[in-house]
């Protein structure tokens, strides 16, 4: 296992020089003369065919390239704003160009550059490299523009009462949807690159004074330690920076609503926004955050309490269901009601499996129908939910490859194990049904009792960003209890949950709770 | 390394499972089972067993639902005891019989005069047999009784077992019989029903009523019946009376009034004086008038009060029934007197104990009654009255 590790490292030394070579060692001075300085981006870009290398002279004497890619600019804006004002401008051969330049082009964020590699992302980020004859110092023009989709109601997490928005794919448009709700200067956004080729942008974002200062090194390190040729979804992040690599547990909440992530940030996490997805990163989380959805904070408290309750009892039932009806129907045949019995064991008389097996079979079909009906186009969707309803539902029981019962079995933690709102927490549990399923199979309740063992155990262990996974049940928080056990109402969320550290323990002013002497309108 | 030593270690554990793995479709579910005396030192088993293909909820679409199949049926063997006779029976199913849903048990009346502690004790050391199934003693031969068909439920034993929860008669399990039989009195009450014989065809059942009395038991042999309103009166002295309708005949205002009592608390007060043992059975009750077939408007406080004198005598008189029986026929203490006076005079007791058979006829029982009529009704005037006119119907 060493020798593995070590040759991979070889690997990726050796090929992160190639890539520096290929693109070009660091810090490259820009040269005096343009024709040097245009060889050696044409270079860079040999074979690129959506570059584009657009020559003019300004004011009809100093010669100058514009550089930019096809697709990533603003091209008529580049026309308007920059060549045609420079075009028709008269200009002293030896004036300080870049000074008169900023008072010329009227383009609002421009930056002046001095070596190729800053060149390099300028032009990779869509903004229009402008470089003078005779200028050891280039233009970016901040005119990148290119198709991004429509802010959209997130998909995977829909509410019927809360914001519509999501996060797109376009870094920019999902920092600026945090912005718009957290007004303060004390919410930062840290960025960073990450990934050889992919140059991905990743931004820290977090707010300062409530967050713990330790908890933002310890994400900035493990950022920093990152070495991977190429970053395309935050997925590729989570896996590098989680605690427990090992554990079917997410140990990093995902998101795709900017008001869970604005909630969390205000509750002292940590986002981490990654370009190109619209799932943004939330640590420290706990197993409990993974059963809360954003709705819980926008309905009546009561309500919320009671559809978390509800959660949590068909969480386990998502866990438990299939493996406690084989332990029954294996092995504790005293403990079902009699007539339960009798009906069960009629449905089961023609039935060629154990129940083991019966389990095991209609579970694999349900995780395959529904990892079809996710894959498969809309249009076909239909029909894989129609044969698989058909095949599942009746013609299984009717053909007596598997008991009715078997069927209600595993359509209730199919329900269930959707009622979990965070997706990648269902995936888990469905992933720990199977070894509890055999566990049932083969030592009946007893072997659940292991199970579940087993199961608390290991979430006590497992940590996020130094967080107990099971706080505040793990280790006990009452204080916290309000906003796990129970959706406190808002009047009575006077602290934050504490996490890492004591940042502005107080949220709120105290004794909010309305009343009618309260104030207000007397009448 | 460490992940496959882990994995291997695992799989060991599920390794040990499965040995006493037993699909649902390989198991013999006993709905009831009947003992009863085959020959000298012989007994007769039978099992009523469930027949699981007959319910035809196997998912075939269209249910079987014709009455006219059986969902049980009846399997017997011979042994010297209820295990060896299981083993005889067990020769005759291709299926592993399996205990664990036998809610009732039944013993014929002969089995029942010779003892029934032995065969009792299998049902309860066993780890199958439920503690809380239901005893019955059945009049003739009780295997007959497992094999007629119940008109409502989908077996006897269905039938009996719900038959027990309604607390009409009085419910046994096994562990009550127990408890029964090691407390002081060492006197057993066992529900006593019909011979199956005469509840065999509808005709039958709108005659017979399955629910004879009470089994009464000296240790645990059968001594005698109480007849089913004699097993009121002892319902009344064990406390456990909860479903009655008390019927009085009230001569001033010609005509019935029942009453159902709500709620009933029976204290047995036990007193030694002078060297003579007596006992005030003191019960407190409340009830509601379910019917009213006289003149008498049970608004008016006079005629409740009338209604609970002879409500007090009534109970007074079943209890007075039950305890002739026990006291002077049985001599078995099944309203467990002999409880009451270890509680209150234990050195008393000690001595007692020996000649507590003797003794228990010989006790003196007062009888103390406060019954109270809280609620009319729905009506108030009998129904059949038109008061205006000053007639009643009769």
């Amino acid at each position: 296992m060493g020798s593995l590790s070590e040759n991979a490292r070889k690997w990726w030394r050796s090929h992160k020089q190639k890539t520096q070579q290929q693109t070009a060692p660091s810090h490259t001075p820009l040269q005096k003369q343009l024709a040097d300085n245009e060889q050696r981006l044409r270079d860079l870009y040999a074979n690129c065919s959506d570059v584009v290398f657009r020559s003019f002279r300004i004011g009809g004497t100093i010669r100058a390239l514009a550089i930019y890619i096809d697709g990533l600019t603003n091209q008529e804006e580049l026309e308007r704003s920059v060549l045609s004002v420079l075009m028709q401008t008269k200009l002293p051969k030896d004036s300080p160009l870049t000074k008169l330049l900023d008072n010329l082009v009227p383009v609002t964020k421009s930056r002046e550059m001095s070596t190729v590699e800053q060149c390099l992302e300028a032009i990779a980020n869509g903004n229009p490299v402008l470089l003078i004859d005779q200028q050891e110092r280039a233009i970016a023009f901040g005119l990148a523009r290119w198709e991004k989709r429509q802010i959209e109601e997130p998909v995977a997490e829909g509410v019927v009462r809360g914001p519509r928005e999501g996060f797109t794919e376009s870094l920019h448009v999902n920092t600026a949807l945090l912005r718009r709700q957290i007004k303060t200067p004390a919410l930062k956004m840290e960025q960073m690159q990450i990934g050889g080729y992919t140059q991905t942008q990743v931004v820290l974002a977090y707010i300062e004074g409530i967050v713990d200062e330790d908890l933002v090194a310890e994400v900035r390190a493990r950022l920093g330690r990152i070495e991977i040729d190429g970053v395309l979804e935050s997925g590729y992040i989570e896996e590098l920076i989680e605690d427990h690599p090992a554990s079917p547990f997410p140990q990093i909440l995902t998101t795709e609503r900017p008001d869970v992530t604005c909630g969390n940030l205000l509750e002292g996490r940590i986002a981490i926004l990654v370009d190109g997805t619209p799932f943004v990163l939330i640590a420290p989380t706990t197993l409990f955050s993974l059963l809360q959805s954003s709705e819980d904070y926008y309905q009546r408290s009561l309500a919320s309490t009671t559809i978390r309750w509800l959660r949590y009892l068909f969480t386990a039932i998502s866990f438990l269901l299939p493996s406690l009806y084989v332990a029954l129907i294996t092995f504790h045949h005293e403990m079902v009601p009699t007539s339960l019995l009798i009906s069960m064991a009629a449905s089961r008389e023609a039935v060629p499996f154990p129940a083991l097996v019966e389990a095991l079979l209609m579970e694999i079909t349900f995780e395959a129908l529904r990892e079809a009906g996710v894959r498969l186009p809309k249009q076909v969707g239909a029909a894989v939910s129609i044969v698989g309803a058909l095949v599942i539902g009746q013609a299984a029981v009717q053909a007596g490859l598997v008991s009715a019962p078997m069927v209600i079995v595993v359509a209730i933690t199919g329900i269930a194990s959707f009622m979990i709102p965070h997706y990648i927490a269902g995936i888990a549990i469905r992933l720990l049904r199977f070894p509890m399923m055999f566990l049932a199979g083969s030592l009946g309740l007893l072997g659940i009792m292991l199970g579940i063992i087993v199961t608390v155990i290991h979430l006590s262990t497992i940590r996020s960003l130094g967080v107990p996974y099971l706080t505040p049940v793990g280790p006990i928080k009452v204080a916290e209890w309000k906003d796990t056990l129970v959706r406190a109402p808002w009047w009575m969320m006077n602290t934050r949950p504490h996490l890492t550290g004591d940042y502005q323990k107080i949220r709120q002013g105290a004794n909010q709770k309305p009343g009618p002497k309260k104030g207000g309108d007397p009448a | 390394m460490r992940g496959v030593v882990l994995v291997l270690l695992v799989s060991c554990a599920l390794l040990g499972g499965c040995w006493d793995r037993t699909e649902v479709n390989d198991l013999a579910i006993i709905t009831a089972a009947a003992v009863d005396k085959a020959g000298k030192d012989e007994i007769d088993l039978s099992i009523q067993v469930f027949i699981p293909k007959e319910v035809g909820g196997g998912g075939l679409g269209v249910p079987t639902g014709s009455s006219t199949r059986e969902l049980t049926t009846v399997l017997s063997g011979k042994g010297i005891n209820i295990a060896d006779a299981m083993s005889k029976v067990q020769a005759k199913l291709s299926r592993k019989v399996f205990w664990g849903h036998c809610k009732i048990y039944l013993f014929g009346e002969e089995i029942a005069r010779e003892g029934i502690a032995d065969h009792i004790d299998f049902l309860v050391r066993h780890p199958e047999p439920r503690n809380r199934a239901y005893l019955y003693i059945s009049k003739g031969k009780a295997v007959e009784t497992l094999g007629i068909e119940s008109v409502l439920e989908r077996s006897t034993a269905e039938a009996l077992r719900e038959y027990a929860s309604l607390h009409i008669g009085m419910p046994v399990t096994l562990i009550d019989f127990r408890n029964m039989l090691k407390s002081e009195a060492q006197a057993v009450a066992i529900p006593y029903i019909q011979e199956g014989n005469k509840l065999k065809d509808k005709e039958q059942i709108q005659k017979n009523t399955p629910l004879l009395g009470t089994a009464i038991f000296k240790k645990d042999k059968l001594a005698g019946v109480l007849t089913s309103k004699a097993t009121r009166g002892l319902l009344w002295l064990r406390n456990e009376i909860t479903r009655a309708s008390i019927s009085v005949d009230l001569p001033e205002g010609q005509g019935l009034v029942s009453v159902v009592p709500i709620r009933a608390t029976t204290k047995l007060i036990p007193r030694i004086a002078n060297g003579k043992w007596s006992i005030l059975v003191k019960i407190d009750t409340e009830g509601d008038i379910v019917e009213n077939a006289t003149k008498l408007n049970m608004m008016e406080p006079s005629s409740i009060a009338l209604v609970q004198k002879s409500v007090n005598d009534e109970i007074k008189s079943r209890i007075r029934l039950a305890l002739f029986h026990l006291q002077k026929e049985f001599d078995a203490d099944a309203g467990n007197f002999a409880a009451a006076f270890h509680r209150k005079y234990p050195q008393e007791w000690e001595q007692a104990k020996p000649m507590w058979d003797a003794l228990y006829p010989q006790i003196d029982v007062n009888i103390q009654v406060q019954a109270a009529v809280r609620r009319p009704g729905l009506i108030s005037r009998p129904a059949g009255s038109t008061d205006e006119h000053g007639k009643a119907e009769k």
